[in-house]
């Protein structure tokens, strides 16, 4: 009776259906010539409507010849890099460190549309092995090389029981107009203890999506971070399933968005199990005619009673055509539980500036101050003094790029 | 069987309030009774003849069928909505009848005319219709249950696909009021309907509303002229009696300048093993300062204890402000029905219009809730509040989804928001899913669903004057709930204060 009407396909689409096609993954490509890229009708891309921003894409990457200067240095970073998805030699491991690769991804099947294209497009995957502590934090350092490309990457960490370790993930590259898929799957151990950044500073004609995948076992501790300081579209996923009692995670992120940009955290937390914790806080910074999403979930499984879970969502708007969008969601299905969520959004404090102005210091520096002051608290944790260094760098080069 | 899989509690939920949930379960309905009464009722199915059909029984003007067909053919050609978060087998369209009315109504011009029977049902359902009485002061003409409707309340029964009587109609005529059947309302004020129905909610909005649009059959029209400040409640009693029927009503209220009105809502269904559906679109305007109060208690029959039956209740409900400094308030306590998709709204267009959202909903049994409302912040220093609370028991799932957003021009615009819900019983679920989106520097928005968010200064003003923590955190959350419950209407307060006192000890956001 009713007529289901044939999708419109773009030219993006177009594209990366014959890409999917020349890898052989018909399946692939069969799935997004019928739906399409998610639109806004898909619940999980409402604020990314991927098939009206993603307006091109780029040819299959070709492995690297060249290198372009790494986008942020960590001092004393045991480095690994993937380039155009190839993973490269590395010198040799630090002690705890056991590096191998193996084909394919490494995320697990999950329904979402860059999940599965990572899994068609990904051809290797660099698999990290620590054990014990390992003192220096390790560098994964993601690069798109040459002319425009659409490039996939996977990485796997297994974090052993009673391991503790750092871990900072940079994707940059050449200036092109990349499109770049990131994995990252990351399972911590019994009472493991594990700090993972993922830090875009990807070109700013760049796309990035990334997946990371956490699965957190009995007693581990995770706090994750994950920074948005590139691409002139960037969606990060984070996915995280409690498979074990007695495990907290901390769940951070900083979405600074720029005039003309697009970009979106989603989050999505499962507590599986009982006993389990965990702590959502992300801020959002807009400036500009730019657009900042957050989405974030937390959901409490049937019998995962004592789960204490808490999301946070701030949002700063540092001008007019700025829009900051988010939607902290709770889903719970167990009866004894503590959950909060929470979201202001608003723009800088007026009495404050006007305190600070009040003292001499011009408009601008006030400015920066109390967006300093704003984003302090996600940093501040971080452990290790030249990597908390290193990511004010970031951020001081975000606010330097001028505030109105 | 259903005794191995009864739900276990945790200690720590006050026994008050757990009575008090149980007591509204879904084995406890008690307007679950049937009339007999003769009906004309339509054959099944939905095509163009049956809306023709429809326009035809109303003795509608030839646009008004226009507008129907038009609205008919958009339906066919879209989707049922997906994303809510409720699951129900997929409804036949065409298994439903949409035209059904008692033989006796032709008409009545006073209550003497109306079916003794008609009158027996909501006298049963403890409506009020005798005016009269009413008006001379008899005791008891309210009828014995205990029920919202006492006092001075001019109500409109509308009983499956046609409205019975309203009443108190010459006197808020003297005021200038116009509360009629919208029926009545397209034939004789067809001006006012023209202009102000789908203004509000246009045809084109969602499925069920388009679907209203093409066979909406009756409700309320009420129109308060500039100034007036209606003298007494206005109340419309929704009723579904016939067997696989639909309910399709729209309400339309209109405010001028600087009036005001309180509208109640109420409605009941017999308890039936097959689901039925209603589907109602509601359309309040409010001009320069004026003010529109509407509350619902929606008690639809929520289905048997393993889920079977009951009313899926899918509403499309929306305030628009047009005017500067006006003002729409939704109030809501949520009962019934076995599906519950409802989210009023708010358009704050007028500058410095103000919007409110007040909700208590309870899931029991098999019922699946997810309601919440809208704010669209449009015109300069708009303001909302919402309030929400779900409580969940049983095998239910009590969703709250609420959309606060800032148009780029809405300066100074602010919101807050606070959802709580609580879980009673280790099998339901209870979800919240809010969208913020902030368009513009200056609107301030604020979105929080946690009771540890009161106040230090007030923890500490009553814990220094010797009460202890939990004493404090009760004082100032009843202090809270009692100020939700105030926005209620004097008549609707019996029905919810057996609501009022539930501790939210155990909550989660």
């Amino acid at each position: 009776m009713r007529q289901t009407m044939p999708v419109r396909l773009s030219t993006a689409e177009e594209t990366l259906i014959e890409q999917l096609k020349s890898l052989g993954n018909e399946a692939e490509a069969e799935r997004i010539s019928v739906a399409g890229l998610p639109t806004r009708r898909v619940e999980s891309y409402h604020y990314t409507d991927l098939k009206t921003l993603l307006k091109a894409m780029p040819p299959l990457a070709a492995p690297a010849n060249e290198a372009s200067a790494p986008a942020l240095r960590v001092p004393g970073a045991y480095q690994l890099m993937i380039a155009n998805g190839a993973v490269q030699s590395a010198g040799t491991a630090p002690a705890g460190v056991i590096v191998e690769t193996s084909e394919g991804t490494s995320l697990s099947t999950r329904d979402d549309v860059l999940v599965h294209l990572n899994g068609a497009m990904a051809k290797q995957s660099l698999n990290l092995t620590l054990e014990g502590t390992v003192d220096c934090p390790l560098q994964i350092d993601r690069r798109i090389e040459g002319a425009a490309a659409h490039s996939a990457s996977s990485a796997r960490v297994f974090v052993a029981d009673n391991a503790k370790a750092t871990i900072i993930e940079t994707c940059s590259g050449s200036k092109a107009a990349h499109v770049g898929n990131h994995a990252s799957y990351v399972s911590l151990g019994k009472n493991a203890t594990l700090t993972h950044i993922t830090v875009d500073l990807s070109a700013e004609e760049a796309t990035h999506f990334s997946t990371t995948e956490y699965e957190l076992a009995e007693g581990s501790k995770l706090r994750s971070l994950v920074i948005h300081a590139g691409a002139d579209l960037a969606r990060s996923q984070v996915f995280a399933r409690f498979a074990g009692e007695g495990a907290h995670a901390d769940f951070t992120g900083l979405n600074m968005v720029d005039d003309g940009q697009h970009r979106d955290i989603t989050l999505d937390v499962h507590h599986a199990v009982p006993n389990t914790t965990s702590k959502e806080t992300f801020k959002q910074i807009a400036r500009g005619r730019s657009k900042a999403v957050f989405q974030g979930r937390i959901v409490v499984a049937r019998d995962a009673q004592k789960v204490d879970g808490k999301m946070m969502m701030q949002g700063l708007m540092l001008s007019d055509e700025a829009q900051i969008l988010s939607k902290p969601e709770l889903e719970i299905y167990a009866d004894d539980v503590v959950c909060g969520h929470g979201s202001t959004c608003g723009h800088i404090d007026e009495v404050s500036m006007f305190y600070l102005m009040s003292r001499g210091i011009p408009k601008a520096e006030a400015q920066v101050m109390l967006v300093r002051g704003f984003l302090e608290e996600l940093i501040e944790p971080i452990e290790g003094d030249e990597l908390r260094e290193a990511l004010n760098g970031v951020i001081e080069g975000w606010l330097q790029g001028g505030i109105q | 069987m259903a005794m191995l899989d009864t739900p276990t509690l945790k200690e720590n939920i006050d026994q008050e309030t757990v009575d008090k949930v149980r007591a509204l379960d879904v084995d406890k309905y008690k307007y679950g009774f049937e009339t007999l009464i003769e009906s004309d009722v339509a054959p099944k199915g939905l095509n163009e003849d049956i809306v023709r059909m429809i326009s035809a029984k109303k003795e509608e003007p030839e646009w008004m069928l226009e507008w129907r067909l038009e609205a008919f053919r958009r339906w066919q050609t879209m989707e049922e909505p997906s994303w809510a978060k409720v699951s129900y087998p997929k409804i036949d369209f065409q298994e439903i009848s949409y035209y059904a009315a008692p033989k006796t109504t032709a008409g009545p011009k006073s209550l003497a005319e109306v079916d003794p029977e008609l009158l027996a049902t909501y006298e049963k359902l403890g409506i009020p219709l005798k005016e009269q009485e009413i008006l001379a002061g008899v005791e008891g003409a309210t009828g014995e249950t205990a029920t919202p409707y006492g006092g001075n309340v001019a109500v409109d029964a509308v009983f499956d696909s046609v409205s019975v009587v309203t009443t108190f109609r010459e006197e808020l005529a003297k005021h200038g009021i116009i509360f009629c059947s919208i029926s009545e309302a397209v034939r004789e004020h067809p001006e006012l309907v023209k202009k102000y129905l789908g203004s509000v909610v246009p045809v084109t909005d969602n499925y069920y509303a388009t679907l209203n649009s093409a066979v909406f059959t009756d409700g309320s029209f009420v129109f308060i002229p500039k100034g007036v400040r209606c003298p007494m409640e206005l109340s419309t009693y929704f009723r579904i009696n016939e067997k696989n029927t639909g309910q399709f009503e729209r309400t339309l209220i209109i405010a001028e300048e600087e009036s005001y009105v309180s509208y109640l809502e109420g409605c009941t269904a017999p308890m039936r093993d097959e689901n039925q559906l209603h589907a109602a679109v509601v359309e309040l305007v409010a001009l320069d300062d004026a003010e529109i109060k509407y509350s619902t208690v929606q008690n639809w029959y929520p289905g048997d204890k393993n889920g079977k039956g009951g009313i899926y209740n899918f509403v499309t409900k929306r305030g628009d402000c047009r005017g500067h400094r006006s003002k729409i308030s939704w109030t809501q306590v949520e009962t019934g029905s076995a599906i519950t998709w409802k989210y009023p709204s708010c358009i704050l267009r007028g500058d410095e219009s103000r919007g409110e959202f007040y909700s208590i909903a309870i899931s029991n049994g098999h019922q699946q809730i997810d309601s919440g409302t809208k704010m669209r912040h449009l015109g300069k220093n708009t303001t909302s509040r919402i309030i929400s609370k779900g409580i969940a028991a049983g095998f239910s799932d009590n969703t709250y989804r609420g959309l606060v957003s800032a148009h780029a021009k809405a300066k100074g615009a602010r919101n807050f928001t606070q959802c709580d819900s609580l879980l009673i019983g280790d099998k339901c679920g209870a979800h919240t899913v809010p969208y913020i989106e902030s368009h513009n520097s200056s609107a301030v928005f604020e979105h929080e669903a946690t009771t540890s968010k009161i106040s230090d200064d007030q923890m500490f003003y009553c814990q220094q004057r010797g009460l202890s923590e939990e004493e404090a955190v009760a004082l100032i959350v009843n202090g809270f709930v009692r100020d939700v419950l105030q926005q209620l209407p004097m008549e609707f307060m019996v029905e919810t204060q057996k609501l009022i006192s539930i501790s939210l000890e155990g909550s989660v956001g």
